[in-house]
């Protein structure tokens, strides 16, 4: 107050240690892992070292990187005033990845936009943009928290870009858009009468919709879901595929299609449990060299698995203490953070690396059904990792520029 | 270090979050805890299951070799061409590419062109090595091996010479996937002794403290009869295991030998291959398809020196199968080739029995040698009148031995008494099997002491005494027999095994010796009275009218006795069995020759000169095998 150099200099604040430490370590297993997922293949010896994905994904990190620490040289305020438009930004994008010939269309969904050098997923920006424009809204005072009409928008900046990315279809994606969101509501001071309905109605609708996929004879089914969706549902439930009034040749027809669907997850359990309590050692892993797991999420979406049979319990404890490291560096941040602001990123940028991380290591265990949702900085996946990043980078800014007291 | 101290102290919503995050990670790891620690070793057996295939791998079988160690059964190395699957995989894929044509196929369709593209593939790559034998594979036999052994080479030119496979070794790196492998083949090389041998039959089964699950077995097989089936723990050693690792489609990825094959054991047999081909030649050469037998015995010590039955089979044409020819001819309901007829066969001894009986006579002190008995040319037994070959005459001990007189032996035998002409049938364990091969052999029939005591009459006595009547015996049980007579007494076990052996020789597999001469019993008769009966059998073949002269070798001094028992059915004569029962060298008897041989002429007709032909193989023997013996002590 008196000088103004003389307490910024006492009080200079550094990037937070612990989160970096958290961060680079997570991306050093990344690399390994993905190296190992890939190398075990007798075609990836062929392919030309800087076109191989482990070091694909180190560039990814590195751009990545100098993303976070783009965002961080802005005070998070001033990004705030610019997330509406990011906002729309994306929201555009995410009309446009489901128009036929923008959209890429891989695996029965448009999730893709084909930039050439870069498949764009617009629904990883998304994740970003939401809780950007989400946090920027909720920080108005508590009390116009209370006004139906602005909680109405609230849930509308949320509920736009979740129809969207599920029109893709991909409903893992967007319901990784709805737990960050649930909780900022939490945390912003939404009343908990609205935050109890909002729960009480999806779960509602949560439960019609398994029900139906699981129970209902088909006429009924008022809920549509995408087919695989479905089967994804089965698979996770040990539901059989065949109705119950099929002909022998439905029911072989549906038995074969069962166990090509459950395969994954067969496989998945299999490599995580087979590695014991240490594992088999880096590279040394069968399922994914012998081809049981799938080679084409062996290094994306199940490259958990690799992990876990490389390296056993021990190392799934490692990497489960990286992910706490980062996310309650993450709530430290938040609880210390002076505005309201600061506290909601952060707690957006928390559940949503959290939210990441339990469904797909749940996923590869059979907790969770299978969902297309990688594993924040240890996937494959330019996208995903450079929000993971920015995300991570949104913290620190949180960190470096929270107000002085 | 306790970097979270004060989460959310004073913000209860943020210490909400911060816990449900913590629960949630905490679930995480007992979910992992569960599946990795607590279940992990089922999932690890899931995985090894999934991608681990055992491969039973037999053992090199042991050699069987005769006592001067020539292979009589051996394994020998046949070379073929075996293709890779894992590694033509790229080919396959390659072939079926540049065979598709253009536009949508279904399923059956693609399945067909992926079965011919593969066959095409190796048959391609065979043909480039332009070896000068036919690929034996088929597309069938291709398919058949691609849908159930995927992981295991696949044989597709069978029977290389060695010459071809240096040929291969030149051409056979340019063609990938292709390799020489060698496996092991059965083979009899001397094609002899097959009874005693035995043979070999398909067979892939887990034995005793073997693992029984295998995914996959190289063919294998067990011993079914003669030493092969005896000895088939010793011959067969111990299989191994070989491990692949196969990938999600099934091909290999890799393999390793878990637990190597222990080679079989050799067993040595008492058998002179030499002699033993001598007695099958000569058995052979008494008419085409000769039924009957020879037994070869070492007198000293009751070692068999060869065995030999007539008709015979070659144990070859069993492996690697038997065709449905041969073994049509193998249960030919006369000719009975696999019946080993110097064991498991019974026969009546006829004259060849009047050993016993001269024995048991001269033992019961009843019988001068010199005393003359009268022959009329037959034997009147109250009503009944048994013609005899011999001339009439006078007969002393000698010349009614050589003439094989009926009437003179009947006499004695009736004068001994059937008690004692019993009692020292026994003594011969006659109606006792020797043990020498379990499960082909039989024991003959030999009357008891308590058949006498239900309704034994003279005629029976007399028909023993002429080795007629109830009273069957074995070639092989003669030998025993005739061995006792020139040795003074002794009745061995025969022995046909003389040890085992390891072929590594080591400490941990000692050899396992059989010892020779092992006592039975002992005839406990004089030295006098066996004299007297070893000199009437070198008269049978010295004397001019012996029966059985026709045996005589030039250099070597034989006895023997001459025997042609007549099998009648209703009064008929329908069938005769000869024998010929001798030993060489009289002055220190060495070989005991056992001929028998069914529907022969006579025992001095047909069967002395088979004996002749193997004493002359013998001293062929013994010629050339001391003669090297001698330049060695000159030397």
């Amino acid at each position: 107050m008196f000088d103004a150099t003389l307490p910024s200099q006492q009080r200079k604040i550094r990037p937070d240690g612990l989160l970096l430490f958290g961060l680079l370590a997570l991306m050093v297993l990344g690399a390994a892992f993905i190296y190992s997922a890939r190398a075990a293949h007798e075609a990836s010896a062929l392919i030309a070292w800087h076109k191989q994905l482990h070091f694909r994904q180190i560039i990814w990190y590195g751009i990545g990187t100098l993303a976070a620490i783009i965002v961080c040289l802005k005070d998070y305020r001033t990004l705030a005033r610019w997330s509406l438009v990011f906002y729309w930004a994306t929201t555009l994008l995410l009309v446009a990845v489901i128009i036929p010939g923008i959209g890429a269309m891989r695996y029965g969904a448009r999730r893709w936009i084909d930039l050439g050098f870069f498949q764009l997923q617009p629904s990883e920006l998304a994740k970003l943009a939401v809780i950007l424009a989400l946090a920027q809204f909720l920080s108005r005072p508590q009390e116009e928290l209370r006004e139906p009409r602005t909680l109405l928008k609230a849930f509308g900046l949320i509920a736009l870009p979740f129809l969207l990315v599920l029109k893709e279809p991909d409903l893992g994606s967007a319901l990784m858009l709805a737990a960050p969101g649930l909780a900022m509501f939490y945390v912003g001071g939404v009343p908990p009468r609205f935050l109890k309905r909002l729960i009480g109605g999806g779960a509602i609708f949560a439960l019609l919709l398994v029900a139906s996929v699981l129970f209902a004879p088909p006429k009924w089914q008022v809920l549509k879901l995408e087919d695989y969706q479905k089967r994804r549902l089965l698979v996770y439930f040990g539901m059989n595929y065949a109705p119950a009034n099929a002909t022998p040749a439905e029911r072989s027809r549906a038995l074969a299609d069962q166990r090509r669907d459950s395969y994954n997850v067969e496989q998945a359990m299999i490599s995580v449990g087979s590695g014991g309590l240490t594992g088999k050692g880096w590279r040394q892993g069968t399922q994914n060299a012998l081809g049981y797991l799938p080679r084409g999420v062996a290094h994306n979406d199940f490259i958990f698995s690799v992990m876990a049979e490389e390296s056993g319990f021990v190392g799934s404890l490692i990497v489960l203490a990286l992910y706490a490291t980062v996310l309650f560096v993450g709530i430290r941040i938040a609880s210390q953070t002076r505005d309201r602001l600061g506290k909601l990123l952060a707690v957006g940028v928390v559940t949503l690396l959290f939210s990441h991380v339990f469904v797909n290591i749940g996923m590869n265990i059979r907790l969770v059904p299978v969902t297309g949702v990688p594993l924040p900085l240890l996937s494959y996946g330019g996208s995903s990792v450079i929000c993971s990043l920015v995300a991570a980078g949104l913290l620190q800014n949180v960190h470096l520029h929270q107000k002085s007291i | 270090m306790m970097p979270f101290p004060q989460i959310g102290r004073q913000d209860p919503p943020l210490r909400f979050i911060a816990l449900a995050l913590l629960a949630g990670l905490v679930v995480l790891l007992a979910g992992l805890w569960y599946v990795q620690v607590v279940s992990g070793k089922r999932h690890l057996e899931a995985q090894q299951n999934q991608s681990l295939r055992t491969l039973r791998v037999p053992a090199v079988r042991g050699q069987i070799t005769d006592r001067h160690l020539q292979s009589l059964a051996v394994d020998r190395p046949v070379y073929q061409v075996n293709a890779y699957l894992d590694e033509l995989r790229p080919y396959f894929q390659q072939e079926y590419r540049r065979r598709r044509p253009p536009g949508k196929l279904t399923r059956a369709e693609v399945s067909a062109l992926e079965k011919q593209a593969r066959f095409n593939t190796v048959s391609n790559f065979v043909r480039q090595l332009r070896l000068p034998v036919p690929m034996t594979l088929t597309e069938p036999q291709l398919h058949w091996h691609y849908t159930n052994k995927l992981a295991l080479p696949l044989s597709v030119v069978r029977g290389l010479t060695p010459a071809q496979v240096a040929v291969f070794m030149e051409r056979g790196g340019a063609v990938p996937g292709l390799d020489v492998s060698v496996a092991s083949a059965r083979t009899y090389p001397q094609a002899i002794a097959a009874h005693l041998i035995g043979y070999l039959k398909r067979d892939d089964s887990s034995f005793e403290d073997e693992d029984s699950f295998y995914h996959y077995r190289l063919p294998d097989f067990v011993g079914r009869i003669g030493i092969e089936s005896l000895f088939d723990q010793n011959l067969r050693g111990r299989a191994g295991t070989r491990t692949m690792l196969v990938n999600s489609l099934g091909y290999r990825q890799s393999e390793h030998m878990s637990t190597p094959a222990e080679a079989g054991h050799n067993v040595v047999l008492t058998l002179d291959l030499g002699i033993q081909r001598a007695a099958e030649q000569a058995l052979a050469s008494v008419r085409p398809d000769v039924e009957g037998a020879v037994v070869v015995m070492d007198p000293t010590n009751g070692d068999v020196l060869a065995l030999a039955s007539a008709p015979t089979f070659n144990p070859g044409d069993f492996v690697p199968r038997l065709e449905a020819e041969a073994w049509d001819r193998l249960r030919d309901p006369q000719l009975r080739p696999l019946i080993l007829r110097a064991t498991q066969e019974r026969y009546p001894p006829g004259s060849i029995f009047k050993i016993v009986t001269g024995l048991a006579a001269l033992e019961a002190g009843r019988l001068n040698p010199a005393e003359m008995v009268p022959n009329p040319g037959y034997f009147q037994l109250g009503s009944r009148s048994i013609k005899d070959t011999a001339a009439p005459g006078n007969y002393n001990f000698r010349r009614a031995f050589i003439h094989s007189s009926n009437t003179y032996f009947i006499h004695h035998g009736l004068q001994t008494g059937p008690d004692r002409l019993i009692e020292m049938g026994e003594r011969f364990f006659l109606g006792q099997s020797t043990g020498l091969l379990p499960g082909q052999e039989v024991a003959g029939q030999f009357p008891s002491p308590t058949k006498l005591r239900e309704g034994w009459a003279p005629g029976d006595t007399a028909n023993l005494s002429i080795g007629q009547g109830p009273i069957t015996v074995t070639p092989l049980q003669m030998a025993v027999m005739t061995s006792a007579i020139v040795n003074g007494g002794k009745v061995w076990w025969p022995r046909l095994v003389d040890r085992i052996e390891s072929p590594e020789n080591d400490a941990i597999n000692p050899v396992q010796q059989f010892p020779a001469a092992r006592l039975r019993g002992s005839l406990n008769a004089s030295q006098k009275n066996l004299d007297i009966i070893r000199d009437a059998m070198l008269a049978d073949v010295e004397d001019p009218e012996g029966t059985g002269r026709r045996a005589a070798v030039l250099g070597l001094r034989i006895g023997g006795k001459t025997g042609t028992a007549e099998i009648q059915r209703g009064g008929r004569t329908v069938d005769k069995i000869t024998w010929f029962v001798s030993f060489a060298p009289y002055e220190q008897p060495k070989y005991v020759v056992v001929v028998m041989v069914e529907s022969g002429g006579s025992g001095g007709l047909t069967c002395a000169p088979v004996a002749q032909k193997i004493y002359r193989a013998i001293q062929q023997l013994e010629r050339s095998r001391s003669a090297p013996a001698v330049t060695q002590v000159g030397g």
